[in-house]
């Protein structure tokens, strides 16, 4: 496949007077997987309403696999698999009923219990009306009518919700599996671990804007909110660790030193500086988490000095 | 293709449903059983009872109906399934289309057993002609289906099941309960305005003594035992409450539709 999967071109909603979309571009190339991030009513969701013809925009327009989301929505529905949020079963039908009404919809002659095998249903609990599933089965019975007719594009909204640890990392494993069949993963999270480890590239949104679209890698990068370096000390510094370039939010207490250090070279000298006041039992670095990067985009604060820049040749 | 795969759905779905099929016993046993009754115990002809039957039945089934249709739309849109289904190729005529035909087809199967029974009990107490039933049951399944229009309608054009369990309300009081007393009120307002004289009926006001399909079937129903089929006076036929009948097949689903095809399913 060549050409974007999705190609979203100054997208605009509006709920009265409230911006729910405000003038998003965006572009995801075909074969990527692409993690949709931003916390509760940041308007994720309202764009992906939008790319399912659910809600009509405003003003501007998108296209998934070449076709337009609203005009050429039948087409375009059965060469994707969605699973929407907030998506209901039917109670009383069994969940291999569902697999086989997506198929047949969707005009696609896949086997049901491979599919929710896949997902990892069994016979048995194929046989079972949905109404009895547990979140988690109902997510995955989701995703295996999502999988039907073997879509160009997934779509999945908050995949991961309901699922337990284990759930999630099949979930994973499928997304992967699609994705090296070709298929271009566009999801939604706020989960990011999840996003983390399977996203090739993510979109942050927040109120109505998309804030930031990178790679993982540079995203931490450009943004760059340091290492937190954890010392253990078998007894307390007596005096102040004193100034130190590129390290800052220094916390003495409960038998640690902590730290964080804004570049590489920065840790070696705080880890220095504690040894010259006391006796350093262990190291411990922890590495920012997507968590840290996607509060700085949407403006929580995690820590206070989100302002603070290397300076450049800190080591004298 | 995708109109027929939910209508089907919508069948198996709906049919599983232990409340709906509680309502439709209800009223199934109270129509039939209250036809025996009058069969068994008063020395009226056949046709008479058929006519009392059918008196009874117009004010019943439009409930059975109501309740099974005003949440073919609204149900789904609640319970998140409309997502699922509006993720697949279907648009959203042709959910509402297939819903139509699950309903319909579900409101017929109701009206043939009650139809059939009901009729089966006159007939062999009283007896009487099998014609008297076919045009019994069929005005019967008729006006079953516009109910279930109205309330498919009803159901696509609200945004929650308790807004379309109100109108659905509304609709049976205004179309069953109340007409006559509105009938009586528009007569009234008509005659204080000048625009009728007391006594005089104009075609308008017969008019709206038709308008609801119960009424509508029940006219067409007496008409074609009278043998006025083809009758010159629209009053006294069949074509013309038959058109109404059809109207409001027609006229309460586009209204749901419209409103359906332009709402937020957010």
């Amino acid at each position: 496949m060549t050409g974007p999967a999705i190609e979203i071109d100054g997208l605009s909603k509006r709920f009265g007077d409230v911006t729910a979309v405000d003038s998003v571009d965006l572009t995801v190339e075909s074969g990527e997987i692409f993690g949709f991030l931003g916390p509760n009513g940041a308007g994720k969701s309202t764009t992906i309403n939008l790319l399912l013809d659910f809600v009509r925009p405003t003003s501007g327009s998108a296209s998934m696999l070449g076709l337009d989301v609203s005009k050429d929505r039948e087409t375009l529905h059965s060469r994707i698999g969605v699973v929407p949020e907030n998506y209901g079963l039917y109670d009383r039908l069994s969940g291999r009923r569902h697999v086989e009404l997506a198929a047949k919809l969707k005009d696609a002659d896949d086997d049901p219990d491979e599919l929710l095998d896949r997902v990892g249903l069994s016979q048995e609990d194929a046989n079972r009306a949905a109404g009895d599933y547990s979140t988690g089965m109902s997510q995955r019975l989701a995703l295996a009518m999502a999988l039907v007719g073997a879509p160009d594009l997934l779509i999945l909204d908050e995949p991961t919700s309901g699922l337990d640890p284990n759930g999630a990392r099949e979930l994973r494993e499928i997304i992967q599996a699609e994705n090296d069949r070709g298929v271009t993963v566009f999801f939604s999270s706020h989960i990011l671990e999840q996003v983390e480890a399977v996203a090739d590239r993510v979109g942050i949104m927040n109120e109505g804007e998309l804030v930031a679209i990178d790679s993982i890698g540079r995203l931490r990068r450009q943004l760059d909110t340091g290492a937190q370096v954890i010392l253990d000390v078998d007894r307390q510094p007596e005096r102040s660790l004193g100034d130190l370039p590129n390290v800052r939010d220094i916390d003495v207490g409960g038998g640690t030193v902590r730290g964080t250090c804004l570049e590489p070279a920065a840790k070696l000298q705080f880890i220095d500086r504690v040894r010259e006041l006391t006796t350093v039992t262990d190291v411990r670095i922890e590495e920012s988490s997507l968590e840290d990067l996607f509060a700085s985009y949407t403006g929580e604060d995690t820590t206070d000095s989100q302002t603070e820049t290397v300076v450049p040749g800190g080591v004298a | 293709m995708s109109v027929r795969t939910i209508a089907r759905k919508d069948l198996a779905d709906a049919s599983r449903s232990k409340a709906l099929w509680a309502v439709i016993l209800i009223v199934l046993l109270s129509t039939a059983g209250i036809t025996t009754l009058l069969a068994v115990t008063s020395d009226m002809a056949a046709g008479e009872v058929f006519s009392l039957s059918f008196q009874l039945a117009v004010t019943m089934l439009p409930i059975v109906a109501l309740v099974l249709a005003k949440g073919a739309i609204t149900a789904e849109r609640e319970s998140g399934s409309l997502r699922v289904l509006l993720s697949l190729p279907p648009s959203r005529r042709d959910v509402l289309v297939g819903k139509l035909l699950g309903r319909t087809a579900l409101m017929l199967v109701a009206t043939l057993i009650s139809g059939f029974v009901t009729g089966l009990v006159v007939l062999t107490i009283l007896g009487g002609t099998f014609g008297s039933l076919a045009a019994f049951i069929g005005f019967l399944g008729l006006m079953g289906v516009a109910f279930v229009a109205i309330g498919v309608g009803i159901s696509a054009g609200s945004s929650s099941d308790s807004r379309a369990t109100a109108v659905a309300v509304g609709a049976y009081m205004i179309l069953v309960a109340l007409w006559n007393l509105i009938q009586s009120a528009i007569q009234y307002g008509a005659i204080e305005l000048g625009l009728m004289t007391e006594g005089s009926a104009p075609a308008w006001m017969k008019l709206v003594g038709l308008f609801p399909p119960n009424r509508a079937a029940r006219a067409a129903y007496r008409n074609t035992v009278a043998g006025q089929l083809f009758g010159t006076d629209p009053f006294a036929s069949v074509w013309l409450p038959v058109l109404l009948l059809l109207a409001w097949i027609l006229v309460p689903v586009t209204i749901g539709y419209l409103r359906l095809r332009d709402a937020q399913i957010g």
